[in-house]
């Protein structure tokens, strides 16, 4: 099972410059940031799932979509009963609306980071951070947690079985039972992440982390004419959103 | 090197003493030990990994290329001195094949312009041409341990370490980059190799052996291996025909089995087996039974397809195959760990659907290949205790458990830390742990991989007691002399199907079945098939050797 987003493909969104897929996710957690009117946050919505589907990021919403119902669904529940702090439980028709918006902007984020996943190499992130001057260490730590992922998910299933074969049952008992029953899981897992951390933090010296040389990169990406269209739309996007805020169009009650 | 000596923080002896040793360029050394005799110290000591990464204090004089380099950082060393390990998980860091490349050349400066043709000629150097831009995750371990090298390489360092590098690999995997190796020694590499099987030591220049943190041999891989004893000494398996010609009283044994067989002919030695060779008893009572089993991963992927396989009591069955074969897959039905998609699995007359793992992990005991993924306690006594105290038993009865556990597996330091351990105890640890909640069936998934000769002989030592004790064991195992001295039957997966049930002996006579595992047969066995016959250990052959009366003079 793929546990990374990336969806190789030769699209349009793909050839963008890892700065401007950066740069659309920014923009848009900021407009979904700053606007709670749900109407307002529709065309933004629209915009996000319309760029999902020509990238090829369907099947990832699909993966997801229990997270997207759940967070819908809790946070509407939630702020519908209590919107109104002074009678916590009653359902109010504000706290409807403020919970519709909050789950929309929820989604939004999850959405907009989909598509930037679906789009974007972890390498591609972490050139991008290098150059709006993120220091390269942070982009590449970032890089190595993201290509970690799957190993230590296959670590842990590992481990699982292997308790399980000594008569470990995770689904009984009580509360603290239970989460008791996790140490037998945690600890190798920890400890065999370390010793691989430990083992990779020696084979990327090997290969020349820390020489003490200038650094070279062969990703080489040069902003292309979509770039320019991508960038005028987002700032667009960007500013258009900013606007509704400051207007106070975009935003619910006063 | 010179006067090499280091000592880490707390250690009762050093771990490296007096080593004085000379490379020349473009040599192939092998160097040898036991586990513990300093033979990754020696590695970590030549790349900075001690004491940059592992504090220990280093003394002597180390030079590469002339160059002397005491207080030169790992990453300074890139480019002079590259070094693989065993866990290639832990030394790929991409996500596609070429950002692997030229991660190295990157670090180092090299200019952007340069860097396609570096690392198209160090993909083809391991013969991974052709999978730029493939996603490493999805690669068999032998292209991920190519790789790996294929990433040093492209750095073009004179110098290359290899620390156990086809220890975690099939044997297909394992060809695979001895080819490199040798193709590597071809373009004058300096190779520095640390392994534990004898075999792939016979075409070095030099072979180092290590014991106790000294060199006690050094020199031509023919001389040394020949010498039994010193090899013994040393926690070293010595060829197979090294021990027979020692065994036969011969002196000067060759190490290529024609060679050797030769040599017998024209000293007169003829095998003669006995007519009827002593069978395994099968009683009818079956442990293990499975009926048309079929397999299918999540992602569609059939793993095991129309699988028959029927495991009586008290039998010793080795499963086999290339990775990817099925076998884990199969072994994992025996205990319920995977659910058939197709067909039935019964354990002790009752089908495993159903019952609760629990349950079914009293009745099949299922070792990991890696004991980490399942230590976790602070002791040992703790560690063997987790098992009974899951099935709820009473303390008087869990403390009866451990210690028999414990016994059984040799281990009596019950307050030890089990991280503490070498790799040979903790596998034994691992084992008592399973024992304790007293499994008729033992399936043990690679039980020798890791480990120096010492601890699998000790392993192999340990389940042939079980074994005798009753218990049925079926082990994983890509190690032909294991196959061929420990078990009873063998059970030959290829592409999710049984190729081949049945007596060890016609398995190792049958040299299609090998090809299909991409397996060996014991020098011993190849030996002796020369010879007319197909013993299984060296002991075998040398008991039907007839006695010779009054040797020549």
């Amino acid at each position: 099972m793929p546990l990374t987003l990336y969806v190789p493909a030769p699209t349009r969104l793909h050839r963008l410059h890892p700065v401007t897929k950066l740069a659309g996710l920014v923009a848009f957690v900021i407009a979904a940031f700053v606007v709670d009117r749900p109407l307002a946050l529709v065309p933004l919505v629209a915009a996000v799932f319309g760029l999902i589907v020509p990238a090829g990021g369907l099947p990832n919403v699909r993966r997801l979509r229990v997270m997207f119902v759940l967070v819908f669904v809790f946070t509407v529940v939630v702020w519908t009963l209590f919107y109104e702090r002074a009678r916590p439980g009653v359902p109010t028709y504000d706290g409807l609306l403020y919970g519709v918006s909050t789950a929309m902007r929820l989604d939004t984020f999850l959405a907009a980071g989909i598509l930037f996943l679906t789009i974007t190499r972890v390498e591609e992130v972490a050139y991008a951070l290098g150059c709006v001057h993120v220091p390269y260490k942070v982009g590449f730590t970032l890089t190595l947690s993201f290509r970690l992922v799957p190993v230590f998910f296959d670590a842990a299933l590992a481990v699982l079985q292997a308790q399980r074969c000594r008569g470990l049952e995770l689904a009984r008992g009580g509360l603290v039972q239970r989460l008791r029953r996790f140490v037998p899981i945690l600890v190798p897992v920890l400890i065999g992440a370390l010793r691989r951390a430990d083992r990779m933090a020696m084979a990327l010296e090997l290969r020349g982390f820390n020489s003490g040389r200038a650094r070279t990169t062969y990703l080489r990406a040069r902003p292309g004419a979509a770039d320019a269209v991508a960038g005028v739309l987002l700032v667009a996007t960007t500013v258009g959103y900013l606007a509704l805020w400051a207007s106070g169009v975009g935003r619910l009650g006063g | 090197m010179r006067g090499l000596r280091c000592v880490y923080p707390g250690a009762a002896r050093p771990a490296l003493d007096d080593v004085d040793l000379e490379l020349p360029g473009g040599a192939l050394a092998v160097v040898m030990g036991a586990t513990g005799a300093g033979r990754s110290t020696l590695a970590n000591c030549l790349t900075r990994i001690v004491p940059c990464f592992v504090p220990g204090e280093v003394t002597g004089d180390i030079r590469l290329l002339g160059e002397p380099i005491a207080d030169r950082r790992v990453g300074e060393l890139a480019g002079t001195i590259g070094m693989v390990f065993q866990d290639f998980e832990a030394q790929l860091f991409s996500t596609d094949v070429t950002q692997e490349m030229v991660f190295g050349l990157e670090h180092t400066g090299v200019p952007p312009g340069e860097m396609p043709a570096r690392v198209t000629h160090a993909l083809a150097a391991v013969g991974l041409a052709g999978f730029e831009g493939r996603d490493p995750t999805t690669l068999s371990g032998g292209e991920k341990q190519r790789l790996a090298i294929a990433g040093l390489l492209a750095l073009r360092p004179p110098i290359m370490i290899l620390d156990e590098p086809t220890t975690d690999l099939d044997p297909v995997g394992r060809a695979e980059v001895l080819r490199v190796l040798a193709a590597l020694r071809a373009e004058r590499l300096t190779l520095v190799v640390i392994e534990h099987d004898a075999q792939a030591a016979l075409d070095a220049d030099v072979l180092v052996l290590l014991h106790e943190g000294r060199v006690v041999a050094c020199g031509a891989p023919r001389t040394i291996l020949a010498d039994v004893e010193t090899c013994t000494a040393a926690g070293v398996r010595a060829p197979d025909v090294a021990r027979v010609f020692a065994a036969l009283g011969l002196r000067d044994p060759p190490l290529d089995v024609e060679t050797a067989a030769d040599r017998l002919r024209a000293e007169g030695v003829r095998p003669r087996p006995p007519a009827f060779l002593p069978r395994a008893a099968t009683s009818a009572a079956p442990a293990v039974e499975v009926r048309n089993l079929g397999y299918r991963y999540p992602n569609g992927h059939r793993a095991l397809v129309d699988v028959n396989v029927r495991i009586a009591e008290g039998e010793f069955v080795a499963l086999v195959g290339r990775n990817g074969s099925g076998k884990t897959t199969l072994a994992k039905h025996l205990n319920g760990l995977l659910v058939p998609t197709d067909g039935h699995v019964a354990v002790m007359g009752r089908d495993i659907v159903g019952l609760p793992l629990e349950e079914l992990a009293q009745h099949v005991g299922y070792v990991f290949q890696d004991p980490d993924h399942q230590l976790f306690a602070s002791t040992v006594e703790e560690e063997v205790a987790f098992g009974p105290r899951n099935l709820g038993l009473p303390p008087a009865e869990i403390e009866a458990r451990v210690d028999e556990a414990l016994a059984a597996v040799g281990l009596d330091a019950r307050d030890a830390d089990p991280f503490l351990l070498d790799k040979g105890v903790r596998q034994r640890l691992a084992v008592a742990a399973v024992l304790a909640l007293r499994p008729g069936v033992l399936v043990l998934d690679e039980p020798t991989t890791g480990l120096d000769s010492e601890e699998q002989l000790q392993m192999m030592s340990l389940l042939r007691d079980l074994h005798a004790s009753g218990r049925t064991i079926v082990i994983i195992t890509h190690t032909p002399w294991v196959i061929a001295e420990y078990t009873e039957r063998v059970v030959l997966l290829a592409d999710g199907r049984v190729r081949y049930d049945g007596a060890v002996r016609p398995f190792f006579a049958d040299d299609d079945l090998l090809a299909a595992a991409a397996f060996r047969a014991p020098d011993v066995t190849r030996l002796g098939r020369l010879l007319g016959c197909t013993p299984l250990s060296v002991e075998e052959l040398v008991s039907w050797v007839p006695r010779r009366t009054a040797a020549c003079p």
